[in-house]
């Protein structure tokens, strides 16, 4: 699958890359996705937790690589 | 990373994974570190985390010629060796679960490393305390000290989360560009990391062996120091979230695993103290209540930076992110320069009223201060869980 906007967050470090995903989400309408890249272990439960928290779909999760790849439908 | 589960495993090979397939829960991880702060304090002393790196920053100092203060060489003073083992542990812990990986970052966020690093040696030299021995073992100790320290702590999380918001809004670039990580375990490739990690925790026992036949104090410093770093690695522990989320997610579980491992302490170390087994006074430090104040802003202000306390940093230092490299380097440098030439002038300057050692229960007797200190933690887990649901006070 391809997402609507690319997040890339490879090399980042806790809280950059949820910093930047929420920065990102608030700019995105409603159903579009972002497909995120990142590397940083703690990436793997941050996500899926940010998610449910935000009310916003994971729609994959990918281990990619060098890491991984989030699919994340924006839910407004 | 994750093994298929579909694939049967062999009973070990499931006991393997329970421990190195998942990142275990934060709570997990405060509790057992709580037990361990325990374990350290009968040992000789509680964990603290700063002391070790500025030991590491004078010695590297006086090695180039510097004059600075020496309490013993890097193998020899506790909490070097804790400091160091931690780094060894965080290091087994990543290359066990296949999450090692030299992480090198866009060139601001390194930066940001150094700076934060740099913050952090600032206030915890100012502040005699970091989030461990101000905080995490400053409250079982029933210092008041520690109180007004982690309120510093609060505050200057709060500015640097304000910062971090409008730097990814204004200047997403530094935060951006080209990055690389090396020796990961990307696809079919970290298979080694298991045995590398093995053969860690095989240097780090020999170590603690070695220390044996001159002390054993030292030995069992660099046994916990070991334990303490793949804890923090397999449960993620970090003050810095614990603070810092109320203020960005919302989530309270980083707040209430720090909760968990404090009142676990606060047992053993109520304990130790009030049967005389070690002095009333230790880890209550000459900080109530402006040194706790100004070095807990500034390093609350350093540690969100960086994304990592001293711990913190320590850890994950460990697991391969060279911008905590950089945090690491930022204290050591900061440290000694700090106590050689800022730290005298300014407690010369306070009255001895200012500069307390506040030892709660001198003054309202144990159960009293117990009561204080609970009460303070319910209080802190009530606002948590209520601005989780309000989002009163997170920014997303």
């Amino acid at each position: 699958m391809q997402g609507d906007l690319v997040l890339d967050c490879k090399g980042l470090s806790c809280p950059m890359p949820i910093l930047k995903l929420a920065m990102a989400m608030k700019k995105l309408e409603n159903g579009k996705v972002i497909e995120m890249y990142g590397t940083d272990p703690g990436s793997r439960d941050d996500v899926p937790a940010w998610c449910e928290r935000t009310g916003h779909t994971l729609v994959e999760m990918l281990e990619v690589e060098d890491g991984f790849t989030f699919f994340i439908r924006c839910e407004k | 990373m994750g093994e298929s589960s579909s694939k049967r495993k062999g009973i070990l090979g499931e006991l393997y994974d329970t421990f190195f397939s998942k990142s275990w829960p934060m709570w997990v991880g405060g509790i057992l570190l709580g037990v361990g702060n325990i374990v350290l304090f009968i040992v000789l002393k509680p964990w603290g985390a700063s002391g070790g790196v500025k030991n590491w920053g004078d010695n590297l100092f006086n090695l180039m010629g510097g004059d600075f203060a020496n309490m013993g060489a890097v193998g020899q003073f506790p909490y070097s060796v804790l400091c160091i083992m931690l780094v060894l542990g965080a290091l087994a812990g990543a290359l066990f679960s296949k999450q090692f990986a030299l992480r090198f970052p866009p060139l601001g966020e390194l930066f940001k490393g150094l700076i934060g690093g740099l913050l952090m040696g600032l206030g915890a030299v100012v502040g005699v305390s970091c989030t461990i021995g101000g905080f995490f073992s400053g409250w079982p100790a029933l210092s008041l000290g520690a109180v007004v320290f982690t309120a510093g702590l609060v505050v200057g999380t709060w500015l640097a989360v304000k910062y971090l918001l409008f730097e990814v809004q204004k200047f997403p670039k530094l935060s951006s560009g080209k990055t690389s990580s090396i020796l990961d375990a990307g696809k079919g490739r970290g298979s080694w990391q298991p045995f590398a990690g093995a053969a860690v925790v095989l240097i780090g026992l020999i170590v603690a062996f070695r220390y044996t036949g001159t002390s054993s104090v030292l030995a069992w410093y660099a046994s916990i120091g070991l334990y303490f770093g793949l804890v923090c690695q397999r449960s993620r522990f970090c003050v810095v979230r614990a603070l810092r989320e109320p203020f960005m997610s919302g989530s309270s579980k980083p707040a209430v695993a720090v909760m968990a491992g404090i009142l676990v302490s606060m047992f053993g170390f109520v304990v130790i103290k009030f049967m005389g087994v070690r002095g009333d006074m230790i880890w209550v430090w000459p900080h109530f209540w402006v040194p706790a104040i100004v070095g807990g802003t500034i390093f609350g202000f350093g540690m969100t930076i960086a994304g990592g306390c001293t711990v913190g940093s320590l850890w994950r230092a460990g697991e391969g992110h060279i911008k905590l490299w950089a945090s690491v380097f930022g204290m050591m440098v900061a440290m000694p320069f700090t106590a050689k030439y800022i730290k005298t002038p300014f407690f010369d300057a306070l009255p001895a009223s200012l500069k307390q050692q506040f030892f709660l229960p001198a003054k309202i007797g144990y159960g009293a201060a117990v009561g204080v200190f609970v009460l303070l933690i319910l209080l802190w887990y009530v606002w948590v869980k209520w601005n989780e649901r309000t989002g009163k006070f997170s920014a997303y």
